[in-house]
């Protein structure tokens, strides 16, 4: 079963580079959706349907915080999982969104290896990489 | 605070862009020419910002290789995005190896396209000076 992917961060770049991981990793994705802050990303929910939300922290207009806090607390969405991708590593910025209920945690800078883990963990096994895309790769 | 400056921009370098910063053997690295500003303002019991000064080359070198493309493929959008995300990336990068209290919050990073040969041009005063290949980069920290 293909898997839909939302993907907010204020940097299209991020997005670009993610979208390309996902796709590159054996990963069955289906549609990918991109916001590039909160708001955004609540419109696309209310729209489509999503399995997996992967979301950045500091964004302007509404920040990761208070995205997740509006998915967390929404009847439909709040079993979506949702991987924080951030350059924050402080325990005490990130504990919050622990209790939040947030699957999974992946510091930038990260290894493409590190969202195929997270994406296995999440969604069980995601498949095998094209051949020499992501071993020994650093991003 | 300049090793942890100086460890977190090796980390992002490396890992995210393929570049391999270097202190300066000689002579202070010249900047010149179109460049690239971009920082992370953080705002909490002091107000300052961390960022990244950049020519041209090497933020067009950064943008292509985080985006896997020919060096020339790049728009000033994606230059302009990778660089601000470099500068993101260190800055949450050195605050967590300064131990900064939560009650530093790191805002969305912004840029600036100038002219690094410009007299407007100033280097910050707290500063680290590298070179990456021939490119001269600058790291800073700076009161806002």
């Amino acid at each position: 079963m293909p898997y839909n992917v939302l993907i907010v961060d204020d940097s299209a770049t991020m997005r670009a580079l993610i979208r390309k991981i996902l796709a590159i990793s054996g990963f069955n994705l289906g549609r990918c959706f991109e916001g590039a802050n909160g708001r955004e990303g609540l419109a696309i929910l209310e729209q489509h349907w999503v399995d997996l939300v992967l979301s950045d922290i500091h964004m302007p207009e509404m920040d990761g915080n208070a995205f997740i806090t509006a998915l967390k607390g929404h009847p439909l969405w709040k079993t979506i999982p949702v991987v924080v991708v951030s350059t924050e590593s402080r325990e005490e910025v990130l504990a919050p969104f622990r209790r939040l209920g947030v699957a999974g945690y992946i510091k930038k800078p990260f290894k493409p290896e590190t969202i195929r883990r997270q994406l296995s963990t999440l969604l069980g096994e995601v498949g095998t990489p094209d051949a020499g895309e992501l071993e020994g790769c650093d991003f | 605070m300049l090793e942890n400056l100086k460890a977190a921009t090796f980390e992002v370098f490396e890992s995210m862009f393929f570049l391999f910063p270097e202190p300066p053997l000689l002579e202070p690295p010249v900047f010149k020419g179109p460049g690239v500003q971009a920082w992370v303002p953080v705002q909490g019991p002091r107000a300052f910002r961390i960022g990244l000064t950049v020519p041209q080359s090497l933020a067009r070198k950064m943008a292509a290789n985080f985006l896997g493309l020919a060096t020339n493929d790049p728009t000033v959008e994606q230059i302009r995005d990778a660089v601000q995300e470099g500068a993101n990336m260190v800055a949450g990068s050195f605050l967590a190896r300064e131990g900064a209290s939560p009650a530093f919050h790191l805002q969305p990073p912004q840029s600036r396209l100038l002219d690094l040969g410009s007299p407007l041009f100033r280097l910050s005063l707290n500063h680290l000076l590298l070179l990456v290949d021939d490119d001269s980069l600058e790291v800073f920290v700076e009161k806002i």
